[in-house]
């Protein structure tokens, strides 16, 4: 008896966490529905229902709301992220984690010391330089930014790799296979799960991103905006009584398939993030 | 460093070695690179390292010379339009652009030093190739150079690519901004119309000064202590959130524990320019919080016990110094546990249980447990990743600016220097160059920040690379 007790306690006071944690995104999904266009700050759900939002959002595109653009460019932006950014650090982890070359730590605490710069101050140098090529504003400029320096985040990918056995190394060796065929044949398919990780975190980096955005995007046209920039734009201070609900609309489009893809990939997830940690 | 200054004295003397005892072929590398190749036929290699060589020198002697040559002052001519009357055309004079002359004159600069460094390779290597012929050993015809890129050379062909781009994106920029902050480079000193200069260590001297028009010190020490503050609780708090919320779901008796995991995942998912902006808006002071505080009486709560004046209209969440750093901290758990949550669990998978059952059958209780075996050992894992955390927390730049975007300053002193009592250091630092294009004063702020995680990360580092840990696990 009072173990049922004890166990409907718990899974109540977990009921009442995941509800706290949840709000956000339950008042995030019912504001797209609203008929209002501001904040409705009296009640939590809208007094009236409606779909016009994302109608608006899809199809009415105006000079400061242009969804289908801002989901073009930040598309672009993460898809050529995504390849170049994983390639440079599977590149980087596998040449650091197997491979014994000269200046090999030395190479490696470079890394570590260009680290630990705030990424802000290396980007307003970027933004000079770029701006020089003519290439703010745009998803070029932006890509380079992305992914230019991504070769520095092989870390867990390298502790990763770390734990593949030499012995498979020495074996395919002794076959006559050369190092690049040990790269693509054996080790890239064994570390499938962690390179899964990778591949998805180069996705969401530049497309979760805000603070270079907005630091290298200064056009006042809403075309050339991604996402993060609409729709901050959307919520200042002249606009948020009128676009509000888009907002939450624009919102919840980005962040749909994102969560899917987080609940599906949970596990590789919890290796990747743990994987670091433990051979730290 | 010593060993530095020692590796660099020997390329040199092992340079006059190979010029000195090196043959006609050898002696004739010191002027064109390849010649030493063709010596020893190696046609297509020697042709590649002449064309190499005349490109980096014709570029600089022809792009970077003239901009290096004016690196000591940045440049003397200011930008001057002239309207000429008869052709009603304005023309400008030959003005020097301060920020092409950094810039191309560190690039060059770099460019010089790495010419050097292959320079010297080359002649080593041309002197190497002599000794083999000598000796009779079989020299590399170009095809087995391009084979041993997929064998014994293998880490050069995978590290260009992305060296280049870290050269480019961070080692140039870098360089870039540390030069910026010995500079006067401010809204007032904007190219191309306005040149800057070198003006020593002043910026770092303002950084700590406090007087009538300079409230930088006084900023300074503010925003510091605040971003020191927020990294540790902000760190601990969540840390802590995480690791009990994983016991609490991977606990025998819980159900669904998938179900449980995967809600709190969901708010990862989304992109915090998102929820954070939305919480922001929530704890707005006309926002929906307020709201429910009002009907609910929390706001008269408040008043009776002296936390809000009696004439306030709404609990200022995030407009007020001291409320908007709790609701920080508070918005910053609700952002980092279900991440935390997810590094816990993985953790605690590992946990060796004996450990736990033998402690259970001694008599421990559950909170002697947690506390003595598993804290200690998720503490031992996690220990490093947790100093790496407080350094991103130093950084986090997104929680702080979303979510105090519309704040605004009363304190004067501080609205001098552009920062806000709610700012971190890296937050002062974009609003001073996005909104303010004070570029020196960012410059001396970043490089403080470096110098703080620096430290930091000194903790770390002899676990991390120092140590023969690598190895281990295979």
């Amino acid at each position: 008896m009072k173990k049922t007790i004890k166990s409907i306690g718990r899974h109540i006071f977990l009921a009442a966490l995941a509800f706290v944690w949840l709000i956000p995104i339950f008042w995030l999904i019912v504001t797209t529905f609203s008929t209002q266009k501001g904040i409705n700050t009296n009640h939590f759900f809208p007094e009236h229902w409606t779909l016009a939002n994302y109608h608006q959002l899809f199809f009415e595109t105006d000079a400061a709301a242009n969804f289908p653009a801002w989901f073009k460019n930040s598309m672009i932006i993460g898809v050529c992220c995504c390849i170049i950014s994983s390639m440079f650090v599977i590149m980087t982890a596998y040449a650091f984690s197997c491979i014994r070359f000269k200046g090999r730590k030395q190479l490696m605490s470079f890394s570590l010391i260009l680290g630990m710069f705030p990424g802000v101050l290396s980007m307003i140098a970027m933004y000079f330089v770029l701006k020089l090529m003519g290439l703010t504003d745009s998803i070029v400029g932006l890509i380079i930014v992305y992914s230019g320096a991504s070769g520095l985040g092989y870390l867990i990918l390298k502790g990763f790799f770390d734990t593949i056995p030499t012995s498979l190394h020495e074996a395919a060796k002794l076959e006559g296979a050369s190092e690049a065929t040990i790269f693509a044949k054996i080790v890239v398919p064994l570390s499938k799960p962690m390179i899964v990780y990778t591949v998805i975190n180069s996705f969401l980096n530049p497309w979760m991103d805000f603070m270079m955005a907005r630091l290298m995007i200064k056009s006042k046209d809403a075309a050339d905006w991604t996402m993060a920039i609409g729709l901050f734009n959307l919520l200042q201070r002249a606009l948020v009584n009128q676009y509000f609900a888009i907002f939450c609309c624009g919102g919840l489009m980005v962040a749909v398939p994102i969560s899917i893809l987080f609940i599906v990939m949970q596990k590789f997830y919890v290796e990747g993030v743990t994987g670091g940690a433990v051979k730290g | 460093m010593k060993n530095m200054v020692c590796k660099i004295g020997n390329a040199f003397k092992e340079l006059g070695h190979a010029f000195v005892h090196g043959d006609i072929w050898v002696k004739l590398s010191a002027i064109i690179m390849g010649a030493g190749y063709f010596g020893r036929k190696q046609f297509v290699r020697g042709v590649l390292m002449t064309v190499l060589e005349v490109g980096v020198i014709a570029s600089i002697a022809k792009v970077f010379a003239p901009y290096m040559a004016k690196l000591n002052t940045l440049g003397t001519v200011q930008r001057e339009e002239i309207f000429d009357i008869l052709t009603m055309k304005k023309t400008v004079n030959d003005y020097d652009n301060s920020l092409l002359i950094l810039l191309y004159g560190i690039i060059g600069i770099l460019i010089v030093v790495a010419f050097i460094a292959l320079y010297i390779g080359n002649m080593r290597a041309v002197y190497r190739l002599q000794k083999m012929q000598e000796n009779g050993e079989h020299i590399n015809s170009f095809k087995d150079d391009i084979a041993s890129f997929k064998n014994e050379n293998f880490h050069i062909t995978l590290l260009t690519l992305p060296s280049l781009g870290v050269i480019l994106i961070n080692v140039i920029p870098i360089i870039f901004m540390i030069c910026i902050a010995f500079t006067n480079y401010d809204e007032n000193h904007q190219p191309p119309t306005y040149l800057f200069t070198w003006v020593g260590i002043k910026n770092f001297i303002a950084l700590f000064t406090n007087s009538q028009t300079i409230t930088f010190g006084y900023a300074f020490v503010r925003v510091l202590a605040w971003t020191l503050i927020w990294a540790v609780v902000a760190t601990a708090t969540t840390f802590l959130g995480g690791i009990l919320l994983a016991q609490f779901i991977n606990h025998e008796h819980t159900h669904f524990k998938g179900m449980w995991r995967t809600l709190f995942v969901i708010t990862i998912g989304i992109p915090q320019f998102v929820t954070l902006l939305l919480i922001s808006k929530m704890f707005g002071d006309y926002g929906i919080v307020n709201t429910w505080c009002a009907n609910v009486g929390i706001l008269d709560f408040f008043k009776n016990i002296g936390l809000l004046s009696q004439g306030a209209q709404c609990i200022p969440f995030l407009s007020q110094p001291g409320w908007a750093h709790v609701t920080i901290i508070l918005v910053n758990i609700w952002v980092g546990v279900p991440y935390q949550m997810l590094v816990a669990t993985g953790i605690l998978m590992n946990i060796p249980t004996d450990q736990i059952e033998s402690a259970k059958i001694d008599g421990a209780n559950k909170f002697q447990t947690f506390w003595k075996i598993t804290m200690p050992y998720v503490l031992f894992i996690t220990g490093p990743s947790l100093i790496q955390s407080v350094i991103q927390n130093i950084n986090n730049f997104n929680v702080i600016y979303l979510l105090t975007s519309t704040y605004q300053t009363t304190n004067m002193a501080m609205a001098g220097s552009n920062a806000k009592e709610v700012d971190l250091l890296v937050t002062w630092l974009f609003t001073l160059t996005n909104d303010y294009s004070n570029f020196k004063m960012a410059s001396v702020i970043g490089i403080v920040t470096f110098v703080i995680c620096a430290a930091l990360s000194l903790l770390t580092f002899s676990r991390m690379i120092g140590g023969d840990k690598e190895e281990v696990y295979r």
